[in-house]
């Protein structure tokens, strides 16, 4: 091999042991549980995939859960009927997989929700691809704590942490009231939220562009970014989240408030 | 995954459970399940594309080689058999016309520890280039990038490639050839920016 050769091969290597997979799913109690029906179950028809999604769930032990994706994932067809009606129309909602993980602080450190390094606004700023927005609502502004991917998703990302204060309860996780994150994304069609539970959705509109807010259950969020790959996010703060687009920025706020007060703060941004 | 097994006692166990399950016993082949689920699954996405579809693909596959089992040539190594099962049906899924999401692989970000470790800028560099890099892998054709992700990222043999990608075993290094000389013309047209070089400054 040429020396170039050598190069690229050594970086693919190097790229494949830094790889994250999406986690292996526990195929050995599924597959056990197949063989013990025996081979004229198993020859039967493929198991379609809304089934391997309620499977999941029901190892996951959520009864609660269970019991609204059971209803949501009785077919296919009903399952896209109940997004139709919530005016999901390009925002595929997909119920399944085990609650997302929160992140836990320890004390002292609960402004640091596992989001990267730390940096200051100015220097966020210098780091990313795209001018970073703080919001001008009364007694918000300058951020307690900002935090910089400048990597992922390409063009970088950005979270704004804001103490809990008065209007602005604190999540029962973190003493954070309000996580801002910014990013340059691909709303649509490839947007993509993944709703665990009997979540709320609703579309509103944010500085005359489109934006949607989800409440209640905790979540998943997947987006395409700008080079064409999908994301999954962890719900960092239990409250409820507005996501909306200005732009070719996309932008989400998670905390304890209300839509209206979410639409609010997301349009005083600058 | 959860079982521990001695790396020299791994041929020979392999084949004694795998003789096991051939006789009909269903908690050895469950052990090579676990063993192999990781693999079987990863190999499934990277051919699928999806999660989902890579689940049901594994599950499906591994559920067709039990059934199957009697005809697998005992002493013939286990691994490219089933592999060749599973992506087949990952191939079915992918054709069946679902939507597929793109490879959504990430890049793991260093965490710098220990001495060893580099500063957070030459870790960051990394993590960049690596990105740079597998968002190239993702603008192949899907020949190309099964290829690549079967060699690097799966860290396949050549002989479980072939099983995988179903080809003969003499096309896979021609295979794999072609598709590393179209993804360096690839990065070569993005601006010349070849991590490898980059990265042997940076990285490590």
């Amino acid at each position: 091999m040429s020396r170039r050769e050598l190069d690229l091969d050594a970086a693919l290597a190097d790229l494949g042991a830094a790889l994250r997979f999406p986690a292996t799913p526990d195929l050995a109690a599924a597959v056990t549980a197949r063989l013990e029906q025996g081979p004229a179950r198993s020859s039967a028809r493929r198991w379609p995939a809304w089934r391997v999604g309620w499977r999941r769930l029901a190892v996951a032990g959520l009864a609660v859960v269970l019991l609204a994706a059971a209803v949501l994932a009785a077919s296919p067809g009903t399952r896209e009927a109940v997004a139709r009606r919530l005016g999901l129309r390009g925002i595929g909602v997909e119920l399944g997989g085990p609650p997302p993980p929160t992140v836990t602080t320890s004390p002292g450190a609960r402004l640091d929700l596992g989001l990267g390094p730390r940096v200051t606004l100015e220097e966020a700023r210098r780091r990313v691809g795209f001018p970073v927005l703080v919001p001008g609502a009364a007694g918000l502004g300058r951020p307690d704590a900002v935090f910089v991917d400048p990597a992922v998703p390409a063009g970088g990302r950005v979270d704004l942490v804001y103490k809990a204060r008065p209007g602005l309860p604190a999540s029962s996780f973190t003493d954070a009231g309000l996580l801002i994150t910014e990013f340059r994304g691909q709303p649509e069609p490839g947007f993509v939220k993944k709703v665990v539970g009997a979540g709320i959705v609703q579309q509103v509109t944010v500085g005359g562009g489109p934006g949607y807010f989800f409440g209640g259950d905790p979540h998943f969020f997947s987006y395409r970014d700008a080079s064409g790959q999908f994301r999954e996010e962890r719900t960092r703060l239990a409250g409820n989240t507005l996501i909306w687009q200005r732009g070719e920025l996309t932008l989400r706020l998670e905390g304890n408030l209300s839509a209206a007060q979410a639409v609010r703060t997301a349009e005083s941004m600058r | 995954m959860g079982e521990t097994e001695s790396v020299e006692g791994r041929p020979l166990d392999e084949q004694e459970l795998v003789e096991r399950a051939r006789g009909g016993d269903a908690r050895a082949y469950e052990t090579l399940v676990r063993r192999y689920q990781e693999l079987a699954f990863r190999t499934a996405y990277v051919i699928a594309g999806g999660s989902a579809d890579a689940e049901d693909a594994a599950q499906e596959g591994f559920v067709k080689a039990w059934f199957a089992l009697p005809r697998f040539r005992a002493g013939a190594p286990f691994r490219p058999w089933l592999l060749a099962i599973v992506a087949n049906e990952a191939r079915n899924r992918r054709r069946s016309g679902r939507r597929q999401d793109d490879l959504a692989l990430r890049v793991a970000e260093d965490r710098p520890s220990g001495d060893a470790a580099p500063s957070p800028e030459a870790a960051a560099l990394a993590t960049e280039q690596r990105t740079l890099l597998l968002a190239a892998v993702g603008l192949l054709g899907e020949a190309d990038r099964q290829v690549i992700a079967c060699r690097y990222f799966l860290e396949l043999s050549e002989a479980e490639m072939a099983a995988a990608l179903g080809c003969r075993r003499g096309t896979v290094k021609s295979r794999l050839s072609r598709a590393l000389d179209r993804l360096r013309a690839l990065m070569a047209e993005q601006g010349g920016a070849l991590p490898a070089t980059r990265l042997q400054g940076g990285d490590r």
